[in-house]
């Protein structure tokens, strides 16, 4: 195998490869980065047995096909800290060399054959979606997704399919993130699955232009997705998500509009004090204000006030500052949009066209 | 200069320490008492223990966690009398007013002991010194018990101080003596060397505090890790603990040495119910809850074992507490136990914000019958405090109570 490539998109494909290839694995043949030289493209493989990355050069010049499997880590390395602007990837007598201009190196390779196989994506039965809209579900739900032990099917974000609608969900348990989009073409069908955050972040990466259409394929347990350089697949964690449809309130007796980024600064300001013991900030309203509080046994306690436009019982009500953030922050209308019914209540917000976020309060015993 | 002045400065940590505090209110309420060897226990037929004993009766060799019946063995005349921890408790509450008077920094070691900081109530009481003796006479005119105290420049100190002219003792420490009353001590008088650390450090050559003093911090240290550089700077008078007046409990239980020993799991289920109750009870009236519970089982044999549990959520509730300390009695091994305890820890304020859930089939969730419990028990502690403890009482223990005021009545 001997192939010349421009090194900048090389050390694309490879960071993007590393991403996916673990560090350590029980099984080392997956430490490594497995290259497929075709007449007129490079292919580099990666993958952790739970996602895997398919990326294609194709403005490269093979003079020889081949396959070799190559430490991932050490080749991105060598080759993100090259100086040349073209790159040889050459296989001989079982070593792989890596040169540009003067420089070069030479990689122990094992085979193969030992790689994993990796599936090609499949385009029958495949929806078309726009790039940019898929990763806007993404960021608009990825952060509500569970991180803690346990609670294994909220570590991934519900897809689903319906009614020429997409749709996602995540959750942990304690606040919830949903939004749609309309699907331009296809979706006739009907699909569910539960993606690893992971596996959606990869896909985020893997879409460079937003206006491009990438297809998306739902499988049995995995699901994947292709743009015009790379093929992705996520094993689907296989669980029952929460019935999340059920604690989405219909609307609130109390209704709360206020400035968003206002609203996010002051949030970050008053949390400053509390602490992770007692991560919680009380509104409380009057007369068209906002007060904000947070306190703790240990640092002490702050306040701060804005204008806002309160509508019903206005009851005071005490949330997870960071979780309130996390939301404010990804707002997309100017104004953010607060609806509940009581202090025990779920509180609603409205982050944007389609985009609901749902936040369980604080509450303290008496 | 020596390094134990380093540490030292002006004497302004108190500790005041009551003289046998439960024989001594006895013997104040029962006038008849005085001068005789008194002891505040458990009837030796009931397998009890000392609590407590006079100074009179010390001179016999009684003293407190000495099994009854040994107490009476080495003093025939000894007057035993059952604990009536209420009274206690009422005075121990007006000994506690009073050293707020004149510090607010003030952290209560148990009913009958506390470290008071007066650093900075010189411009409104005076010294230190002025202001142990204030304590001291406040104490006698108002509750009419005796304390020892003793003032130094650290909590260490300041409680050997305490100790030296016990009972009716007033002892300073300062800086300059701290050495020759230190040296002659036994190492046993530092806090952390117990019965193994003394028998190591004795193989060493070591036997008083003076012999570790002069010793090589660093040996010291390689011989007993991190906690031999604390005894070595305890040696120093080095002590950096602070008084603190929000010392908070960390745990609250209840156990039983029984008269016989008991192999019956029923009768010992409802042993265990009735702690339940009370450790419950104590808890919601304080305000706290606990995550771990434990339960500690002697055997006749002495061998003692606990066995605990994490709960997902913390709990007050005799119902969800008992549940849990059944589950934990199952997993002692069978055999005559001759005591049983109850213990729950990992204790936090009821009113620590709780995290309400979406969803709420998850394991974080509070069990909607523990909701409905609590606001059952609510009212029923409610009774309990307007008409007495015994006011509402679980049917399962009608039988105990009963006998329990019968013999308390005898």
């Amino acid at each position: 195998m001997k192939v010349l490539c421009d090194r900048e998109r090389l050390r694309e494909g490879m960071t993007l490869a590393t991403s996916v290839i673990p560090v350590k694995s029980t099984r080392p043949a997956i430490e490594n980065v497995l290259l497929t030289c075709t007449d007129d493209s490079l292919e580099l493989v990666g993958t952790d047995l739970e996602v895997a990355l398919r990326y294609r050069l194709e403005d490269v010049k093979v003079e020889k096909p081949g396959k070799a499997l190559v430490p991932a880590r050490i080749a991105a390395d060598f080759i993100r800290d090259l100086g040349g602007e073209t790159v040889c990837l050459e296989i001989e007598n079982e070593h792989c060399v890596i040169t540009s201009g003067p420089d070069r190196c030479e990689l122990v390779t094992i085979d193969p054959d030992e790689f994993p196989v990796v599936d090609r994506f499949d385009d029958e039965g495949s929806l078309s979606i726009q790039g940019g809209n898929f990763t806007k579900l993404v960021n608009r739900t990825a952060f509500a997704a569970a991180r803690e032990q346990g609670r294994y099917a909220m570590h991934g974000i519900l897809t689903l399919v319906e009614d020429q609608v997409l749709r996602m969900v995540a959750t942990d348990g304690r606040r919830l993130a949903v939004s749609n989009i309309a699907l331009e073409t296809g979706g006739d069908s009907t699909h569910k699955a539960i993606v690893p955050t992971k596996g959606m972040q990869l896909f985020c990466r893997v879409i460079g232009d937003p206006l491009e259409q990438v297809r998306v394929h739902f499988g049995t347990n995995r699901i994947g997705l292709k743009t015009s350089q790379a093929e992705v697949f996520a094993r689907l964690i296989d669980g029952e998500f929460p019935r999340y449809s059920a604690v989405i309130p219909e609307a609130g007796a109390t209704v709360i509009e206020a400035d968003a980024d206002l609203f996010a600064r002051k949030l970050r300001l008053v949390a400053n004090v509390t602490s992770q013991d007692t991560r919680a900030v009380r509104l409380s309203f009057s007369k068209g204000e906002m007060n904000i509080f947070g306190k703790s046994t240990g640092y002490g306690e702050a306040s701060a006030q804005m204008e806002v436009d309160a509508k019903g019982d206005a009851e005071d009500v005490a949330y997870n500052p960071d979780y309130l953030m996390d939301g404010v922050k990804n707002c997309e209308a100017d104004i953010v949009r607060l609806e509940y019914n009581e202090r025990t209540s779920p509180g609603k917000f409205t982050l944007g066209e389609n985009y609901t976020y749902v936040v369980m309060p604080i509450t303290i015993d008496s | 200069m020596p390094s134990f002045t380093m540490n030292a400065s002006d004497p302004k940590i108190l500790h005041v320490d009551m003289d046998a505090f439960f024989a001594s209110v006895e013997i104040r309420d029962d006038p008849k008492l005085a001068g005789l060897p008194v002891a505040v226990g458990g009837r030796a037929e009931d397998r009890g223990v000392i609590s407590a004993a006079s100074y009179e009766a010390r001179k016999y060799g009684v003293h407190s966690a000495q099994p009854t019946a040994r107490a009476l063995e080495l003093c025939p005349d000894l007057v035993l009398v059952r604990p009536d921890f209420e009274r206690y408790t009422r005075a121990s509450r007006l000994i506690m007013e009073i050293f707020r008077r004149y510090t607010p920094l003030v952290e209560p070691l148990s009913l009958d002991e506390a470290f008071l900081d007066v650093e900075g109530c010189e411009r409104l009481f005076g010294g230190a010194e002025e202001i142990g003796h204030a304590i001291k006479r406040d104490i006698l005119r108002e509750t009419g018990l005796v304390a020892s105290i003793g003032i130094a420049p650290s909590k260490f100190l300041a409680k050997l101080a305490s100790d030296l002219d016990k009972p009716d003792g007033f002892r300073i420490l300062r800086a300059g003596e701290i050495r020759d009353v230190l040296d002659p001590l036994p190492v046993s008088k530092i806090f952390g060397v117990g019965a193994r650390t003394a028998r190591r450090l004795e193989a060493l050559g070591v036997t008083t505090v003076g012999d570790l003093a002069r010793r090589d911090r660093e040996d010291v240290m390689r011989e007993f890790g991190a906690s031999g550089a604390w005894i070595y700077d305890l040696a120093h008078g080095i002590d950096p603990r602070r008084v603190n007046p929000r010392r908070e409990e960390k745990s609250h239980g209840m156990e039983r040495t029984f008269p016989t020993d008991i192999d019956d799991r029923e009768r010992l289920r409802l042993m265990l119910y009735e702690f339940c109750e009370e450790v419950s009870f104590d808890l919601r009236s304080r305000g706290l809850r606990g995550r771990t519970i434990a339960v500690k089982a002697r055997f006749w044999n002495f061998k003692t074992v606990t066995r605990t549990k994490t709960l997902d959520y913390p709990t007050n509730l005799g119902a969800r507490i008992y549940a849990t300390a059944c589950e934990l009695l199952e997993r002692v091994p069978p055999g005559p136990l001759r005591l049983l305890g109850v213990q729950a820890s990992s204790l936090e304020d009821v009113r620590t914000p709780n995290q309400n859930q979406l969803f709420g089939d998850g394991d974080l969730n509070v069990p909607a019958d523990d909701v409905r419990l609590g606001r059952a028990v609510a009212g029923i502690d409610r009774l309990k405090k307007k008409f007495g403890g015994d006011a509402v009482v679980p049917a399962s223990l009608l039988a105990r109570k009963a006998a329990r005021s019968k013999e308390g009545a005898r």
